[in-house]
């Protein structure tokens, strides 16, 4: 972003954006400033969806429509009016999304998709993301293998009735950031390195004097008294309950006494006593981070590789050698008790050593690049980031659609674990929604779309519903009140529903493209009714 | 009526819909959303009420805005803007506060359902006492970054606002502020005061000299530190006159300002040795020799707002704002006062470069200008998605309301990613009202420990009646006796102002008769007198009176659980009131909107749906506790 903060605009967005820079920062607002989003069908959810995306300031969009405006489009899109009934959806909505925000431009294609998929495919090639909305099913699935070949990222929305539905189609997605809630501070007590233990022997709690005893860091205390347990114990670090508090003991007995022989009050001792539950966790590798060490994208590196799976590679040499099998050391401290000249000293021990583990995985990097013969850079932040976060990556592959649609699919016959009960759960509504879709094939209608044929659709619907099940193999009953429920919706779309959507959507959008936060894999369900959502992978 | 939506609502609720007068109350982030919704989903007659004008930083997710709207009215502009989309909605728009006495019962019982978009836990207890009174459902809601929540209160049936206390809002006692900061928070609370002291409203409770008073010092070591100042003259003599004219006088001059916050009076802290036994003592210094070296700080972000300065380079920022502050000020005129926005630039480089000054000087960490932005304002990150969702399930329970399936209407709670049980969203079932709430419950009473003897009429009517009890203009009787003690008739009780409680006889388990008539509400206050408070608290508030026996025992009998007691009565529970705020209120609510979710939610995400199952609580309270929320997903 424009965010030297010399020019005015460059103030003014950083004003603007306060309040979101706060939850992804400046480089995530540089990805969505740098973002190109295609919206394909400009209906309320997705205007909606788009306009959520607009205020917090993507680079651009795109609306892909062929539809004119009707007059049901009028009563439940705010971005439409009744003047614009007849003309082009996707350049009237265009004009309105566009007031939204002056720094991001909007462009519109007035064609349907089919047409767009079957003339010009490589259209679709510009965008970060596609988000598609009101696609049928024929369609969806072209769609959904053409972005799949490009590696583009499609989330898919639908507003049916009070059901909310969304699948996120991604390949890979990689995220560094991933904002973990409550991440263990990366101390390295059980296992310090040289220049903590060298800087921690300088400092002698005995002959302090009264102020520097009741202001040393309690990461100092605590590792004194914990070398004192480790003497007594050959060696080994406190594990069980009874053990922490045998060291909890030790370090209260350190509390100075004055002359009354009362005990003195000295808050880094009291944190130190606090930090021996949290602070002594075993610094390891986690199963998550260790899969990727062994997925095939990080052993097999090539000329094409994406710089995270080197960065991981590196990761993985680093830890296999100079790590001694941990990862880097993240560097930072918490805040405690202390005097600012001996925190920030520590805080530098702390420093150098990350540091000085960001510059081996950096030549490592540097050497890679040069053996795959991979052109490109990867900047010393990106490492330096990469690194700070290498314990909370992650990684999302989702299933295609095709994967999903294939009718030995082992997915679909797990169905029957959340449909085939009393109280069967929202993942039910996944399969009316498809049943609702063959419907559509084959009549070229929704289901109680006409209010007088809502008797002879329930029958219709149930008979695509039953075959739907036989296909897919699963043996049990679906209650009539949910088929009649989903031919009373008619396909209608309430504004309430698409602002829900609207709000959720645009929030997974963000996600991916500012690579921080853990987007869902791979479907999502809503139900109004019951206020209640789903995740499942299909 | 939008046509889509026929099939879907019943034929009677679509009556409901076009025939329901709805409030909604705020018309900030989750507001501009909501108008949009209800307007969309049919409803024609809707009234909206904000206080508040358009900020720049609204504008990324407040949609009803643009850029050329900025300083006007948010009620006006939200309601012109949803007209021109959608020009055959009614709705009329209030550029007020919902707390005026112009907006009473009855105005309240025009509606058929009451929205809560707003920012602040005063206006959330008011319009909630409100609703009571007027007898209207009320859906009440929130967010805080990706977090959001929506609940439905309803006289009688649900709990109310109140039922349970909100976590107290981090406060700190004066003499920290003034005297022995020890966290960056701490100085920044006091750049904030001086801003007041130099620019604003004279508040005595925001001083920013040294602090005599002390209780850590004896009071021998106040008098020697009394006596060196009348001889030395360090404060520069500003006894008896107010720091602001004294300003005025040296025309805001920097260096001399700069002295004497950071020097004299520095020395003067000094001077009261007592404090600095056990402490690092300040270090004074002086504007002609200032550090500038930032030290322990990485220096990666090439951007002003989140770079390190160095003690010289926020002298030079201090210098530069308190010159451009002076011009703001003088263009107030001769009674002016300058009112602190953390949007303002020239007031936010203010207080970012005191508080560093302040903090470099009493070894505390320096902060960057962004960090302290959120310290000092109390910022809450804000996004258009959450607000939309929030927005979006408020209509989606008013329907349930205006369909007469109260019964069915739910607390929702937003998660920030989909929990263990893969649930995004988590649906509970309203709790019943608390019977021994002291706002819904037919008796309504509550205990306050206060010492009568230091507490004056005046500090019993603004901080606990209305600040601590949310009264907007109470009428105060001493029961038993019949003495009006306070009236809210302009004029009538105000030679009582500066009395002591004590001077009127109010002693231990003496009742107050508090009736606040714009609310509908009537409260006895039950006096309970201390000589010493814990933390030098000015009052707490006890909700049951049991729990108060409990607390008395467990003071009395055994000293050295004292700390164990305090911790388990911090616990949000039915049965515990604690304070919210006291004397020294850091925390501007404005920025909010919002909650906090008490720590009890990772139990209640095991154990959705049931009655007990969720205790998040909206409160207008440091985003940080967000953390505590703590699901992980996948």
């Amino acid at each position: 972003m424009a965010a030297i903060g010399k020019s005015k605009a460059g103030l003014d967005k950083n004003n603007k954006y306060d309040r979101q820079l706060r939850l992804w920062g400046d480089h995530g607002q540089t990805a969505l400033e740098t973002s190109r989003v295609c919206l394909i069908n400009a209906s309320a959810t997705g205007t909606e969806i788009l306009k959520n995306l607009i205020l917090p300031g993507i680079g651009s969009f795109t609306v892909v429509d062929g539809h004119k405006v009707q007059g049901e489009d009028v009563g439940n899109n705010f971005f439409l009016t009744k003047d614009s009934i007849g003309q082009s959806r996707a350049k009237f909505a265009t004009e309105y999304l566009s007031e939204l925000n002056e720094d991001v431009s909007g462009d519109f294609m007035e064609e349907h998709p089919e047409s767009l998929l079957e003339s010009n495919s490589d259209f679709f090639s510009q965008f970060t993301i596609v988000v598609a909305t009101n696609l049928c099913e024929r369609t969806l699935l072209k769609l959904g293998k053409c972005l799949w070949e490009k590696n583009i990222p499609l989330l898919i929305c639908r507003c049916y009735g009070f059901i909310g539905y969304m699948r996120l189609v991604v390949r890979e997605h990689r995220v560094i950031e991933s904002h973990p809630d409550n991440a263990h501070e990366d101390l390295r007590l059980d296992r310090p390195f040289k220049g903590l233990v060298q800087y921690i022997d300088s400092i002698d709690l005995n002959t302090m004097n009264k102020k520097d005893h009741s202001h040393t860091p309690w990461l100092i205390v605590l590792y004194k008294y914990l070398q004192e347990w480790k003497e007594k114990h050959a060696g080994e670090l406190p594990k069980v309950y009874r053990e922490k508090n045998q060291l909890k003991d030790i370090i209260r007995e350190g509390i100075r006494r004055n002359e009354e022989g009362v005990l003195e009050d000295e808050e880094n001792f009291d944190e130190a006593i606090k930090a021996v539950n949290t602070a002594l966790n075993p610094t390891k590798i986690s199963s998550q981070i260790q899969e990727l060490f062994n997925d095939d994208e990080c052993t097999n590196l090539h000329s094409e590789s994406s710089n995270f799976w080197i960065l991981v590679r590196a990761l993985k040499e680093f830890v296999e050698n100079e790590g001694n099998g941990a990862l880097p050391l993240r560097g930072t401290i918490p805040d405690m008790t202390a005097d600012s000249e001996r925190y920030i000293q520590l805080q530098n021990v702390y420093h150098e050593q990350a540091d000085s583990d960001i510059s081996i995985i950096s030549n490592k990097v540097h050497d890679l690049l040069v053996n795959i013969g991979r052109g490109g850079n990867i900047t010393d932040q990106e490492i330096k980031t990469f690194c700070k976060n290498a314990a909370f990556l992650r990684l999302v592959r989702c299933r295609s659609l095709e994967q999903e649609y294939s009718e030995d699919s082992d997915k679909l016959k797990d169905l029957s674990h959340h449909i085939d009960d009393e109280e069967p759960d929202d993942v039910i509504f996944y399969v009316l929604l498809r049943a609702i879709d063959s419907f559509y094939d084959k009549y070229n209608c929704f289901p109680g779309w006409y209010t007088d044929q809502v008797e002879s659709d329930v029958i219709k619907l149930k008979t695509c519903l039953s075959k739907l099940m036989h296909d897919w193999g699963l043996n049990c009953m679906i209650k009539d009140d949910y088929i009649h429920e989903m031919c009373r919706y008619g396909a209608s779309e309430l504004h309430t529903m698409s602002a829900f959507i609207g709000g959720a959507a645009a929030q997974e959008v963000i996600k991916i493209i500012t690579h921080q936060f853990i987007p869902f894999n791979n479907t999502y369900i809503y139900n109004a009714m019951k206020q209640t959502s789903v995740t499942i992978e299909l | 009526m939008a046509a889509s939506m026929k099939s879907v609502l019943a034929e009677n609720v679509r009556e409901k819909v076009s025939s329901s007068k709805i409030l909604v109350v705020g018309a900030g982030g989750i507001g501009c959303e909501l108008l949009k919704n209800l307007v969309l989903t049919g409803f024609v007659d809707i009234e909206t009420i904000d206080l508040d004008t358009i900020d720049v930083s609204n504008l990324n997710r407040q949609f009803l805005f643009r850029k050329e709207h900025v300083g006007k009215s948010k009620a006006q502009v939200a309601k012109e803007s949803a007209l021109r989309f959608n020009p055959d909605a009614k709705i009329i728009a209030y550029h007020d506060s919902v707390m005026s006495t112009d907006y009473g019962i009855e105005f309240f019982q025009k509606f058929d359902v009451v929205m809560n978009a707003l920012d602040n836990r005063a206006a959330r207890n008011h319009v909630n006492r409100m609703c009571l009174a007027a007898d209207r459902p009320l859906i009440e809601s929130g967010t805080a970054g990706y977090l959001g929540q929506v609940t439905v209160i309803k006289k009688g049936v649900t709990e109310c606002y109140e039922c349970i206390p909100k976590p107290r809002q981090k406060t700190f006692p004066g003499c920290t502020i003034r005297n022995t900061p020890s966290e960056p928070i701490h100085c920044v609370v006091w750049a904030k005061h001086l801003f007041n002291q130099l620019f604003g409203e004279e508040d005595p409770d925001q001083d920013v000299s040294p602090d005599t008073a002390d209780p850590e010092l004896t009071a021998e070591a106040g008098q020697t530190a009394l006596e060196s100042e009348a001889k030395e003259n360090v404060t520069g003599g500003i006894e008896r006159k107010s720091t602001k004219s004294w300003a005025q006088d040296i025309d805001y001059n920097p260096e001399k300002l700069f002295h004497k916050m950071f020097r004299d009076d520095i020395k003067y802290l000094l001077s009261m040795s007592a404090l600095w036994k056990k402490r690092r003592p300040p270090i004074p210094l002086d504007w002609n020799d200032l550090p500038n070296t930032v030290d322990g700080v990485e220096v990666q972000d090439t951007i002003r707002d989140q770079t390190q300065w160095s003690i010289q380079q926020c002298a030079d920022v201090f210098a530069k704002s308190l010159n451009n502050l002076k011009q703001d000020l003088a263009k107030q005129g001769d009674d002016g006062m300058l009112v602190w926005d953390k949007d303002d630039d020239a007031a936010m480089d203010f207080v970012a470069s005191a508080a560093n000054i302040r903090a470099h000087i009493f070894g505390i960490a320096v902060k960057t200008r962004f960090d302290i932005k959120s310290m000092a304002g109390n910022i809450i990150p804000a996004i258009a998605t959450t607000n939309a969702i929030i927005a979006g399930l408020i209509v989606m329970e008013g329907l349930k309301i205006l369909s007469g399936n109260l019964e069915q209407c739910k607390a929702v709670y937003l998660n920030r990613q989909p929990n263990p049980r893969k649930k995004l969203l988590v649906p509970c079932a309203l709790d019943k009202p608390n019977p021994k709430c002291y706002v819904c419950a037919p008796k309504h009473e509550v205990n306050v420990i206060i010492n009568t003897k230091k507490m004056t009429v005046k500090q019993l009517e603004e901080k606990v009646l209305k600040v601590g009890l949310g009264m907007v203009a109470p009428d105060v009787i001493i029961d038993g006796r019949g003495t009006i003690l306070i009236s809210s008739e302009e004029g009538e009780t105000e030679e009582n102002n500066d009395k002591l409680l004590s001077d009127f006889g109010i002693q231990n388990m003496t009742i107050l008769q508090c009736d606040d008539f714009l609310q509908n509400y009537n409260l006895n206050v039950i006096v309970v007198h201390r000589d010493k408070l814990e933390d030098d608290q000015e009052y707490v508030i006890v909700g049951d009176v049991s729990e108060l026996q409990a607390k008395i025992e467990a003071e009395t009998n055994d000293k050295t659980t004292e700390e164990n007691t305090n911790g388990a009565s911090n616990e949000p529970g039915p049965s515990n009131i604690e304070i919210e705020e006291d004397d020294l209120m850091i925390i501007d609510n404005e920025e909010i909107e919002q909650i906090t979710y008490s720590k009890k939610r990772k139990i209640d995400d095991d154990i959705e749906g049931t009655p007990t199952a969720k205790k998040m609580r909206l409160s207008s309270d440091n985003v940080k506790n967000d953390d505590d929320d703590a699901v992980i997903i996948e």
